[in-house]
């Protein structure tokens, strides 16, 4: 960064197009803050002008702070679910770690949502499986809330979740209610258990033999880049055609809005093309998966 | 539109009119132990504007994407966007930077649209200039030739005895009231036309094959992985083929505060992919993923989003045969004639 | 944001230019930053001396001395934040220039050479003796970039510092390349942030503010040889100035 001049803007120019800068955040206030590990909080915000946000689930959000910056976050929570939204702020950079320091009645700046997210329209009237490693929780438990409150849609719905080790479990309230509910096929495991643990032990692709997967089932994965590999193998061998698989994947986006270039991967733009692709869009494009 | 000419000894009166009324940027020279470059800058009189100029140091794509840009300004809670369209001529572009502008202005405007650049962009009018002096590393005749620029309001050419204009839109027809114009003859249209067509033979690189063949050979060759390595052994990272790139877009955001701590911006800068941490995400703990680790990988990915990504949307390479990154490698090891030719047909 | 810091400047082998820099900002600048920090340490301005806590410590110089390890750790024992301040302090500067040399002290103090006062070992950056926070490059530091640090770490926010090179701040202000001229310069391989005021001067970059990390030391020869004609062993040798302590042959 070019050494900045001190005082540079004490008379800001005014903005002759305020309602259509893309880069203008609006606020939103914190209502309700959850620590879920010891790395990542659960936010609930709500727009502090009141309105309701119209977004899908798997969209991203740009979330911010003057002078801190901003960074992209997968919306956590289903449209469906009253007029607040929920984010996972997970503390590991400059942005994130001031997001952290904030509590209940504090304003944040968001942008978006931004981008593609789950094709909806492609997974209703199908059997439903998402399969979730990690922080994947996160933007998939979007479309777990919806697939759950529109319960109908769906033909037989499947979740698959992994987590390190039973500390890093995310969401553990949604998780205790997924285990007791009839609406979802839940299946957990951790890489490495702890003397709590009483489920399973293993990496996820072990839990494809926990349950019947119909090939015409809609699948939906989210995870870190290793994961990606190893489940398309177990998904190629039930003989899921990968029109049908649906990837939301994670890259350095900046601005949201497709134009910075640092989630570029080959001709596609993360935050604006994705964050969600069909696989059968990408698994031959260099650099992707 | 009509073509019209103006004499010679007339133009510095045209110039100077243009200057007392509006905001004129050219090309103007800066030079260094005698040698001697140019860069386009605000015109303080009409004896600076060097239409001999062969390729400036950055594209005039600066004119609406500065190097540095504020996005929003803030003091406080108080929050501010810094849309500010300025009126302005761009005087004296050559027709390659207008075609490396058609792409900005569409990479920038579509679906969502950049205020920041577009605003910009609307307020400007576009004069080309022919090419008069060649760059020593220019390739723009074998490049995308079946592309002509599309973003200009006017083009001037440079004949015996003046200079003939051709408005293309109404806002370079505005123009002519500046000057002392008459209606161009058949002859100095001809005149016009062969002014700009024999500088093509001049250009002293040239790129082989077709867009659509090198653009197959090019994403064909991503896999040699010892192809990128070698061919980037030399490269230093250091984004200079990209920054004076007049097709790269790609920017930095960051925030900073003014020394009150209260008031501040959110400021993007121009970035370049080539460099060690443009595509590297923190995942905590001091831990990081790097999704272009390597040199050789960053260095295809130019050549990827030059020659192949954005065809498509582009209708040709992302790439106008400028040779401003041949000059400003000093390894030179940029140059796309030389690396996309030495690639074998796929 | 953090109430008031308690702010110190320590100097070690340095020529305490970096500090000077610190003064340099303009009266209103400079009296607008002191209602942010509380400057209780600062020999260039001040005759204070603190024994307490402070909140962010400046330490300029190199570590060239064992004898100044317990100053530097008592230093460090008493700092929330540890800043190498300047390019002593982040990797010897041009202190290290006498790390591969054996007959400096004759060289440099002649008769005095012997005088034990005059004794010292490697010269290395701060961090070889305590933990580092944070890294102000340059010879001297960029005052702005200074005052950004600050602001930051106010705010609690980690300084955003650059890790490309200084072409790129040469090529955002249309500076003519020095190797257009026939000049040398390193600035493919050194660490901008300075705003590249040198070669938009017409002087060759000299990496004062050190190489990024991960400098392409090889190609810099090979460039410094085929385009500015130097010889080989000049142009193998040609970084030290700044960087002796970063190159691949450092001792």
């Amino acid at each position: 960064m070019p050494a900045p001049t001190p005082c540079r803007c004490a008379t800001p120019s005014p903005d002759q197009d305020q309602k259509e800068n893309i880069f203008l955040p609006r606020e939103a206030n914190i209502i309700r803050v959850e620590k879920t590990t010891e790395m990542e909080r659960i936010l609930t915000l709500r727009l502090a002008d009141g309105s309701q946000m119209k977004f899908e689930p798997g969209q991203i959000l740009e979330v911010g702070l003057m002078g801190y910056g901003e960074i992209p976050i997968g919306l956590a929570s289903s449209p469906t679910r009253t007029n607040t939204f929920d984010i996972v702020v997970r503390s590991v950079g400059r942005v994130s770690q001031a997001i952290n320091t904030l509590g209940k009645g504090d304003t944040l700046l968001i942008r978006g949502p931004w981008g593609h997210g789950f094709p909806l329209e492609n997974l209703r009237g199908h059997d439903l499986l998402i399969i979730a490693g990690g922080i994947g929780l996160c933007p998939t438990r979007s479309l777990i809330q919806y697939a759950l409150d529109r319960r109908q849609e769906f033909k037989r719905f499947s979740l698959f979740y992994g987590a390190r080790d039973p500390q890093q479990q995310l969401f553990t309230a949604d998780l205790a209610d997924w285990r007791k509910s009839k609406d979802v096929d839940y299946h957990e495991t951790v890489d490495k258990s702890d003397p709590t643990w009483k489920g399973n032990v293993g990496v996820i692709t072990t839990l494809f033999s926990k349950t019947k997967i119909d090939p015409g089932t809609r699948v939906v994965i989210c995870g870190p880049p290793i994961m990606f590999k190893f489940v398309i193998r177990e998904i190629d061998k039930l003989g899921i055609p990968h029109q049908n698989v649906f990837v939301d994947l994670e890259r350095r986006m900046k601005c949201g809005v497709g134009k910075c270039g640092h989630c570029q991967m080959n001709d596609k733009y993360v935050c604006t093309d994705g964050p969600v692709f069909a696989f059968s869009e990408i698994e031959r494009l260099e650099e992707a998966i | 539109m009509s073509s019209h000419f103006i004499k010679e000894s007339d133009f510095a009166a045209f110039l100077a009119g243009l200057i007392k009324e509006k905001k004129v940027v050219g090309p103007v020279a800066k030079t260094s132990r005698q040698q001697e470059k140019f860069v386009f800058a605000q015109l303080e009189r009409g004896e600076d504007l060097r239409l001999d100029y062969d390729v400036t140091i950055l594209p005039p794509k600066k004119e609406f994407f500065p190097t540095q840009q504020d996005l929003v300004r803030f003091d406080g809670p108080r929050r501010e966007g810094c849309v500010t369209p300025e009126e302005k001529v761009l005087f004296g572009v050559h027709f390659y930077d207008v075609k490396a502008l058609d792409m900005t202005d569409l990479l920038f405007q579509e679906r969502n649209d950049d205020r920041n650049y577009t605003a910009r962009r609307e307020a400007a009018t576009v004069v080309i200039s022919n090419i008069q002096k060649v760059s020593p590393r220019a390739f723009w005749s074998s490049i995308g030739a079946e592309i002509q620029p599309q973003g200009h309001d006017a083009w001037l050419s440079r004949i015996a005895g003046g200079y003939v204009l051709e408005p293309r839109t109404p806002k370079g027809a505005a123009l002519l009231r500046f000057g002392k114009f008459a209606t161009a003859t058949p002859a100095q249209i001809a005149a016009a036309r062969q002014a700009n067509d024999a500088v093509a033979a001049q250009c002293p690189e040239r790129l082989q094959g077709t867009s659509e063949s090198n653009a197959r050979k090019v994403r064909a060759a991503f896999g040699q992985e010892e192809l990128w390595t070698k061919l980037a052994e030399d490269c230093f990272s250091c984004g200079s083929c990209n920054t004076v790139c007049p097709t790269c877009y790609c920017f930095d955001v960051q925030d900073w505060w003014n020394v009150d701590q209260k008031s501040g911006a959110r400021t993007r800068y121009w970035d370049s992919c080539l460099t060690e941490d443009f595509a590297k995400i923190s995942l905590g703990a001091g831990a990081t993923e790097n999704f272009r680790e390597s040199r050789g990988e960053r260095f295809r990915h130019r050549f990827m989003r030059k020659a192949a990504y954005l065809n498509e949307k582009l209708g040709g390479p992302a790439c106008v045969g400028c040779g401003r990154c041949s000059a400003a490698c000093t390894a030179d090891i940029a140059d796309p004639t030389a690396v996309i030719n030495n690639i074998p047909e796929a | 944001m953090m109430a008031k810091p308690k702010v110190a400047f320590f100097d070690f082998t340095c020529c305490e230019g970096c500090q000077i820099e610190f003064t340099n900002y303009g009266d209103a600048a400079f009296l607008e930053l002191l209602k942010h920090v509380d400057v209780v340490e600062f020999r260039e301005a001040m005759s204070e001396k603190t024994k307490d806590p402070i909140d962010i410590a400046f330490i300029e110089g190199s570590f060239s001395r064992e004898a100044d390890r317990p100053r530097l750790e008592d230093i460090r024992k008493r700092a929330k934040i540890v800043i190498a301040y300047g390019q002593c302090a982040t990797t010897g500067g041009v202190n290290a220039l006498k790390n591969h040399t054996k007959d400096y002290k004759q060289f440099v103090y002649q008769k005095d050479a012997a005088m034990p006062h005059l004794d010292s070992q490697k010269a290395v950056g701060v961090d070889q003796a305590i933990k580092v926070d944070y890294y102000a490059w340059g010879c001297p530091v960029n005052k702005y970039e200074v005052l950004q640090i600050v602001s930051h770490l106010l705010h609690g926010k980690e300084p955003v510092i650059p890790n490309y090179p200084v072409c790129v701040e040469c090529k955002r202000r249309e500076t003519i390349c020095r190797y257009d001229v026939g000049d040398y310069c390193l600035g493919q391989t050194a660490r901008a942030g300075c705003g590249a005021p040198c070669p938009a001067d017409g002087i060759p970059c000299e990496a004062c503010r050190g190489f990024v990390d991960q400098p392409n030391q090889d190609a810099l020869v090979k460039v410094l040889s085929k385009r500015a004609g130097m010889p080989w062993g000049w142009a193998e040798g040609k970084s030290r100035m700044f960087t002796a302590n970063q190159r691949g042959d450092a001792a």
